[in-house]
């Protein structure tokens, strides 16, 4: 037993933290490869030559996979072979090299794409920056796109994304803070913020929460998001995704926080608002009163998808009074074939939309055609003249489904789709009575929350000096003040007329 | 896990909830359109009728439909609501009476004292508007809904809707929501006025004036045989009159709480008398009424002035009053002479037959008196407008002759 416990620690493939590099430098390249599983490794690579400046044996490991070969071969092996000169960094012409003293940093670097070397008789290492990871080009923004603004959306390489960033705000002051997460596999997080005008308490909690999350892995900021908000149990998302450069950098001249990691063709953006999640970018790069014109059709696509389906079974089972002559009789009459209370009959199209919207985006590409054409046919026309479901209810989910799609941000469009249903149960309740007292309830509590300290509905509750961007925007000229709720540092960012 | 257990069992448990209260599925109402309200043979009971509109009749989806557009019924009973819950008997659904469009009374249980008890219960129930219109019939109500059978608007309540907004615009009839009628009887001043119809033909003679009818007078060949014309006069809940169109039109432009939007009316030719002129009167302003009151003598004096346009349509006897212009000064002077003549007849049969006025003036006397107490002992109808001295002037604003001033020159046509 003590023997297989003894054996299982000498073969343990991650060292414990500060476990210095040996004197020797052989050595060290034997416990290197035995870290790496050179051999099984197919893309681990070692490499021995003697310098051409002290002729001493020299100790090369890179993964092939993540570094640029042609960068290691005319900026590390050729000076090394070539060029005479006192020291290593004296000989080596790569932009970047580093000392390494112990495993751990060692095993980073190559992890990050570095290729370190062990010089015979140097008690360091040294990790040099020749990584190339490779990634998807800068593509258009597919899920937020805009008819009028930059196309650009980030990419899935965390320095191309932090590139997209900085061409948008050319400031001193805009810093990109590294930290890394990850017991086991450590990934960079990079936080963006103007340093002048973040508010210093939200980015402590950010770091805080993101220094605490004691997880072996956390691969990109889809994940992230989950792990650093304040309740995952929440309807209401608490922090925003967008694929936007353009729009990241909107938030970060107001002080907000933007997070970025590899492997995302997207950023965080926080602490939010509501308002932050019904805005499309859109919105202000179009006219005052063009931008405003969609914001009024946004809101009456939020009041619709969330409520039309709710209002009508209240409605249709509780009111009918309501309803005028024409409309009822022809309900009525439509109504009269149909063997389901119309409450089940909402709920069928309902998910029945759903199921269309999420097959809609599993299926394959070539496929895609024939959903059209189910969803149309079978689920409209066909159910109808087979008297399942009445023709009204067809009306009734395609605009709820419909004005759904309106509400671009993704996380407010779940919460959207599950407080419909929700409405949908409450009104078949009580009616009217009902479906206000659960619309109460839902807005009670979401005017509760907040996001990292900023209440959910501010500026309008409670009031707070800003832009005055909420449900219309002002004319841009007459936008003087920056959101006081999240800086308090420069508050002022146009000069009054 | 836990958590979503609970929310879980809470939607089925909404599953299993929703559904009671006060539910009620739409294909399983009948929806009433027209009330009908008689007599029954009993002393107390009453005869209720209800229209029922057939949902499957002028919806799309039924096109090959062959039922009727609407099942009448009649049933007697105590009151309207207790009513429909007998009718089930042979009624296949709930009958409900939120859409209900008119309420029809017979001529002779307005005429009577009971007509009261059975219609206040439909400002008690909240399932009948106070907008709902009432109509008075000559006929039994019953028979009325029967008879009545439009040829073009199947669907009851699209008819009552077309019918009604029509000839209230033209002023023939007057607007006669319930509201309206509790108001008025409970303000225990004016007259209310309902609607006036019929489905029966009665000796028509033939006045020559085209607004000189009340329903069931009206020559006419074809068409639905139902006429809306005049008014039945409500006078503390009963009807004591009925009036003519023609008067209802006047009630209509002396009273600020009617709406009424054009009419086309003839009056005499002041130069030809065997011709009629036809005109388009139109009333662009609220007519003033100007009441001044005497309080020791318990005396009011009341001047109403209406100005008025009009748009001359016709000149049968091609008597030039466009460019003479002492033609169209003697036409002025006779327009309003005629229309103030006709007031002032209206006036005096309110004054001395019915006692009291169905213009809804004491609204403009109640500002005179401190309190209700006051008003009501200054007596409006008995005292008041009985004794009032009233003046009416019709002023003609602009007169018009259309797109054409000049007739055709009988002579030169006929050469």
């Amino acid at each position: 037993m003590a023997r297989l416990l003894h054996s299982q620690k000498s073969n343990k493939k991650t060292p414990a933290k500060k476990e210095t590099l040996y004197k020797d430098a052989k050595q060290n390249a034997e416990e290197i490869k035995r870290l790496f599983s050179h051999g099984t490794n197919e893309d681990f690579i070692s490499r021995e030559l003697i310098a051409a400046f002290n002729k001493k044996k020299v100790y090369l490991f890179f993964y092939s996979s993540i570094v640029n070969s042609n960068s290691i071969e005319e900026f590390v092996i050729k000076p090394l072979l070539e060029e005479e000169g006192e020291s290593v960094s004296d000989v080596i012409t790569n932009k970047d090299i580093t000392q390494i003293s112990d495993y751990q940093q060692a095993i980073e670097n190559i992890n990050n794409g570095k290729v370190i070397i062990f010089i015979d008789g140097d008690d360091n290492g040294y990790g040099m920056e020749v990584s190339q990871f490779q990634h998807r080009a800068i593509g258009k923004a597919e899920n937020e796109s805009v008819i009028k603004g930059p196309k650009e959306a980030f990419t899935e390489s965390l320095y191309v994304n932090m590139s997209l960033v900085r061409k948008q705000i050319r400031d001193k002051q805009l810093i990109t803070e590294l930290t890394s997460i990850g017991e086991r596999a450590k990934q960079s997080v990079i936080l963006v913020y103007v340093d002048d005008l973040v508010n210093d308490e939200v980015l402590e909690n950010v770091k805080n929460r993101i220094k605490n999350i004691e997880i072996d892995t956390v691969r990109n900021v889809e994940l992230l998001e989950q792990l650093i908000e304040e309740r995952p149990n929440s309807i209401f998302p608490s922090i925003l995704y967008t694929e936007r450069p353009d729009n990241a950098a909107a938030y970060l001249e107001n002080g907000y926080i933007v997070i970025l990691m590899d492997n995302s063709a997207a950023c965080l953006i926080l602490p939010v608002t509501f308002w932050d999640f019904f805005h499309n970018p859109e919105d202000r790069y179009t006219r005052y009163i063009f931008g405003n014109l969609t914001r009024l059709i946004r809101f009456l696509g939020l009041f619709l998808t969330t409520m039309i389906s709710a209002i009508y079974v209240a409605l249709a089972n509780f009111h009918s009074e309501m309803i005028p002559p024409d409309l009822l009789l022809a309900i009525t009459a439509a109504r009269e074939r149909v063997p389901f209370p119309l409450i089940m009959e909402i709920l069928i199209m309902e998910i029945a939309f759903e199921l269309i919207r999420e097959a809609g985006i599993r299926i394959p590409n070539p496929l895609g055609p024939t959903i059209g054409i189910v969803g149309a046919l079978i689920l409209g026309q066909a159910a109808v003249e087979a008297n399942v479901i009445s023709p009204i209810i067809v009306i009734v989910a395609a605009i709820s489904g419909l004005s759904s799609f309106a509400i671009s941000d993704v996380s407010l469009n779940y919460s959207v789709r599950i407080s419909r249903f929700i409405f949908i149960l409450a009104a078949g309740f009580m009616g009217m009575f009902s479906l206000i007292g659960v619309f109460l309830l839902l807005f009670m509590y979401a005017a509760s929350l907040k996001s990292f300290g900023i209440p959910f509905f501010a500026p309008v509750a409670p009031n707070y000096k800003s832009q005055g961007d909420t449900l219309f925007r002002k004319v841009l000229r007459a936008e003087i003040w920056r959101p006081t709720y999240v800086t308090q540092k420069d508050i002022q960012k146009k000069k009054k007329n | 896990m836990k958590n979503f257990c609970k929310i879980i069992f809470i939607f089925i448990l909404f599953i299993l909830l929703t559904g009671c209260y006060d539910k009620a599925e739409l294909e399983q109402q009948s929806y009433v359109i027209a009330i009908g309200l008689d007599k029954g043979e009993k002393e107390g009971t009453f005869s209720f009728t209800f229209q029922i509109a057939n949902p499957e009749v002028g919806s799309t989806l039924s096109a090959g439909s062959d039922e009727e557009a609407e099942e009448t019924i009649s049933i007697t009973g105590n009151d309207i609501v207790t009513a429909t819950n007998t009718a089930n008997s042979f009624v296949t659904k709930r009958i409900v009476l939120d859409q209900t469009k008119v309420i029809v009374v017979s001529e002779e249980l307005a005429r009577s004292e009971d007509f009261l008890r059975v219609i206040q219960s439909a400002s008690r129930t909240p399932q009948i508007r106070r907008g709902v219109e009432m109509i008075v019939s000559k006929e039994k109500a019953s028979d009325f809904l029967n008879n009545n059978d439009p040829k073009m608007e199947q669907r009851p309540h699209k008819y009552y809707q077309y019918m009604l907004n029509r000839a209230k615009q033209t002023g023939i009839i007057p607007e006669a929501d319930l509201h309206r009628f509790f108001q008025i009887t409970e303000g225990d001043a004016d007259l209310f006025l309902a609607i006036y119809a019929t489905t029966e033909k009665a000796e028509t003679e033939d006045t020559g004036t085209e607004d000189e009818y009340i329903a069931g007078q009206i020559p006419q060949e074809g068409g639905n045989v139902t006429q809306f014309m005049g008014s039945a006069v409500f006078k503390e809940g009963m009807l004591i009159d009925i009036i003519d169109g023609q008067e209802t039109r006047i009630c209509n432009t002396l009273d600020k709480t009617m709406g009424m939007e054009e009419l086309l009316s003839t009056y005499p030719d002041p130069i030809a008398p065997k011709y009629r002129i036809s005109a388009d009167y139109s009333q662009k302003e609220e007519p003033v009424i100007d009441v001044s009151y005497n309080k020791k003598t318990n005396h009011a004096k009341i001047s109403v002035t209406v100005s008025f346009n009009l748009e001359i349509l016709a000149i049968p006897s091609m008597i030039d009053y466009a460019q003479n212009e002492k033609n169209q000064k003697i036409l002025r002077k006779s327009i309003e002479k005629n229309l103030e003549n006709k007031t002032k007849e209206l006036i005096q049969i309110s004054q001395e037959e019915y006692g009291s006025d169905p213009f809804y003036w004491s609204l403009y006397i109640r500002k005179f008196f401190k309190d209700i107490p006051a008003y009501e002992k200054g007596d409006w109808n008995k005292k008041i407008f009985p004794n009032a001295e009233i003046d009416v002037n019709f002023v003609l604003k602009r007169l018009d002759f259309g797109k054409m001033l000049n007739d055709s020159n009988l002579n030169d046509v006929r050469d």
